[in-house]
């Protein structure tokens, strides 16, 4: 038997520190020969940016946190009323998960010109934004939490003849706790980055508008420093959640992207919930316009966009234009989100292949699985262009890190006793992974893949709004500043819809796998 | 006031098709403990689910004091120990007592509470954490949250089934004496014969799925009933009986099956 001895520990205890400090010193190293390039500014260059304009930066920071903590407020007040409604009264689950996915799936880039218009330079398109950016986040994990509990307890509460109310009160709500402050922990950062997409739109102070005028001004150390800030933040908002959550919780937050897997609903009634579900979107969307009252010149409303996509005498150059854009999206969109599942997916074998690197890589990326990547988009534009790559390399990040830390999370929830089975065995490692752990592992990856088709498409029409100048995003950008509002909201339309499809897609497509590979993971 | 349970031609068929209940007619007697003793899997928890309230029957009607299971619901009148304690994990051992309280809407008496604490052996146990109990330990204070709301109808469905041998006889022998003395109507399934023996005043003797009535046994020994007991031979006999009734049971359900 070995024992470990103090000066065996210490590298063990160290594990978590190596890998961000040798990233510093890589990233010093790096831009310190690059310093030529313009594309890399190295640390020490970013802390001195940064105690030269602590005023500024401090003031800017102060408005961006003020907004996001308003939208996480509201963003997760609403994911808890939307959660206590679908539990409390069930036959409104369906409508509300499917009327919160169409939602999620609006695109913050569109949504966001819409939203200044509609409420003015004020704060509050940033704190809709952000509440629009954290509540499905919020939303996912609750509703699993809230029925992830023994039927035992249940049958307790019913048993002294009370109802569905007693049991949320009772029951449900401490139960659903831990996966409650899951779900806050990704919405800290959720809520920083729809602030600052907000902010992006034509705010007036923020990081954000900081942000704007780092980029057009190519000034390499304040793009860097702001976005290092807002990635600190990120950070810290989430350790912060879980810190204050271990102060009474007893278990660890579990890890949950989506709603697992449901068998499905057959035919005729999943057609039915889809109708009634957008149904209900056109008439939320037509009442809504109505009950604000807002001017038709920029709030168009179903029956608009229908018009301007096929009764119009422009109709033709309308749909063209949207098929054209949609088709340059796609061509970045789909590798850089197949590449982002792929690399996530096979770095997290790779950890469970090679325990000796998850005491580095766990930390690191469950501490970056909180950063708003999409702050970072101006510093991929730096390194790698307005061109292809940047783009999809960033779709990939943005895919990577959700998926990485579900596959991982997976990966090890393989059943101790089917392991103990294989052990009996003398499995090699290989074989293992193949009949056990990567089954085990589906369920997290397809939550992953479904949670990120809104998150891949935020991703690209940023960086195609920001910097590419083609697709999607770059038609909003430009049909919001020119006033073109049929083509905005007919484009908001079309993404929703598509992001939407996508989403459902995959859960086809999981449905079909874990029938055939997994069927004990389908609930 | 204990209340007698009255079902008449109950029977439940599960989507799908699973007949579980074949239909059934009999009466639970106020006051007196009733074992349903079966095969696993043969219906028994089904049938006391559905006199809990808990499952809707798919035909027949059941009565609890000349009332639907419904209004003795509604009144919280009765308790049931599930076979899994169903303790809430945050919640200490006198918190989980007290819930039930609050879902009754009945009045929480410290005293009371901590004398009930007493009389399932957990004294010192009281502020305790489920997680923090043996399984025995977990077993008794659900017990004793099904008591604390002085039910009239006690549904127990093999409240013993996880816990050793020794527990379980230890909770066999003092057990009864609370809920005898309570006066309630108490139905007890499990798949333990002696159990049953040591326990009720009639054994009621189930087939193998969809469960009906293969003998009514009346259990006439003397209460209170220790472990000795169970070394008598009109204690033997019973359990012979029983033994016979189940086999009966096995092979008039098994050719069947087979065709």
């Amino acid at each position: 038997m070995t024992i470990a001895t103090p000066a065996q520990r210490w590298p063990v205890r160290a594990g978590p520190y190596l890998g961000p400090i040798l990233a510093l010193v890589i990233w010093e190293l790096g831009a310190r020969a690059l310093s030529d390039a313009f594309v890399l500014a190295a640390p020490s260059a970013i802390l001195i940016y940064l105690s030269d304009n602590a005023a500024l930066m401090a003031r800017a920071l102060g408005v961006t946190l003020g907004n996001a903590a308003a939208g996480f407020v509201i963003g997760n007040l609403a994911a808890i009323a939307l959660a206590t409604l679908a539990v409390v009264w069930p036959r409104s689950d369906a409508m509300v998960r499917g009327l919160a996915l169409l939602v999620f799936c609006l695109p913050l880039v569109a949504t966001g010109p819409i939203l200044r218009v509609v409420f003015g330079p004020g704060p509050w398109p940033q704190i809709v934004l952000a509440a629009l950016a954290v509540y499905y986040t919020t939303l996912i994990p609750l509703l699993v939490g809230l029925r992830a509990l023994p039927t035992g307890w249940l049958d307790l509460v019913r048993s002294y003849g009370r109802g569905r109310m007693a049991a949320l009160i009772h029951v449900r709500a401490m139960a659903a706790l831990p996966y409650l402050v899951a779900g806050l922990q990704i919405a800290a950062p959720a809520a920083f980055l729809g602030a600052m997409v907000g902010e992006f739109t034509g705010a007036e102070r923020g990081m954000g508008v900081l942000t704007i005028r780092a980029m057009r001004g190519m000034n390499v150390e304040m793009t860097w420093a702001l976005a290092s800030v807002a990635t600190a933040v990120a950070v810290l908002g989430y350790l912060a959640i879980g810190w204050i959550a271990r102060l009474f919780m007893a278990d660890e937050p579990p890890v949950i992207l989506a709603a697992p897997a449901e068998g499905g609903r057959k035919g005729s009634r999943a057609f039915l919930t889809v109708l009634a579900v957008a149904a209900a979107m056109i008439a939320i969307w037509w009442g809504g316009l109505r009950l604000l009252n807002l001017s038709p010149f920029f709030a168009k409303g179903p029956w608009d966009v229908f018009e301007a996509l096929f009764l119009a005498p422009d109709a033709a150059a309308t749909r063209s234009t949207l098929a054209n854009a949609m088709r340059e999206t796609g061509v970045f969109l789909l590798p850089g989100y197949v590449a982002g599942l792929a690399a996530g997916a096979v770095l997290a074998m790779l950890v469970v292949l090679f325990p000796a690197i998850s005491g580095t890589a766990m930390p690191v990326a469950i501490a970056l699985r909180s950063v708003p990547i999409i702050t970072t988009a101006p510093l991929v534009v730096l390194i790698l262009g307005r061109g292809a790559l940047g783009t999809v390399v960033l779709v990939a990040i943005m895919v990577f890190f959700p998926t990485f830390v579900a596959c991982l999370h997976g990966l090890r929830q393989a059943p101790g006793r089917v392991m103990d089975v294989m052990r009996s065995y003398a499995a090699s490692p290989w074989q293992v992974l193949l009949r056990v752990r990567i089954p085990a592992m589906l369920p997290a990856f397809f939550a992953a893949a479904r949670m990120n088709v809104p998150a891949s498409v935020l991703a690209v029409t940023v960086v195609e709004w920001l910097a590419t100048g083609n697709g999607i995003g770059s038609v909003m950008a430009l049909s919001a500043s020119l006033s073109d509002y049929d083509m905005l909201w007919s484009s908001v339309a079309l993404v929703c819809v598509l992001s939407a499809m996508g989403y459902a897609c995959v859960g086809l497509l999981e449905r079909r796998v874990l029938a055939a590979y997994a069927p004990e993971q389908l609930a | 006031m204990s209340a007698a349970v009255i079902c008449t031609d109950l029977s439940k068929t599960f989507k799908g098709g699973v007949e579980a209940v074949a239909p059934t007619s009999l009466t639970f007697a106020a006051g007196q403990t009733t074992a349903l003793v079966g095969p696993s899997g043969c219906g028994k928890s089904t049938l006391l689910r559905m006199i809990a309230g808990l499952e809707q029957p798919s035909a027949g009607q059941i009565t609890i004091g000349g009332q639907p299971p419904e209004e003795t619901l509604r009144k919280a009148n009765l308790s049931v120990a599930f076979q899994d304690p169903s303790l809430l994990p945050w919640r200490s051992v006198r918190k989980n007592i007290e819930l039930a309280l609050d879902l009754a809407r009945r009045p929480k008496k410290d005293d009371d509470i901590d004398q009930l604490i007493r009389l399932v052996g957990l004294d010192g146990f009281a502020e305790t954490r489920p997680a923090e109990l043996s399984g025995g330990m977990r077993q008794r204070a659900a017990i004793a949250r099904a008591l604390s709301t002085k039910p009239d109808l006690l549904l127990l469905d093999e409240p013993f089934g996880a816990v050793d041998e020794l527990t379980r006889q230890q909770l066999a022998n003092d057990l009864p004496g609370i809920w005898e003395a309570r006066g309630a109507t108490t139905i007890l399934v499990t798949h333990s014969v002696s159990e049953a023996v040591m326990l009720s005043d009639r054994i009621i003797v189930l087939s193998p799925r969809p469960a009906r009535i293969v003998e009514d046994i009346a259990v006439d020994l003397p209460r209170p009933r220790s472990s000795d007991q169970a070394r008598r031979p009109e204690f033997g006999a019973i359990v012979d009986q029983v033994f016979a009734a189940l086999a009966h049971g096995m092979a008039e359900t098994l050719p069947k099956a087979a065709q």
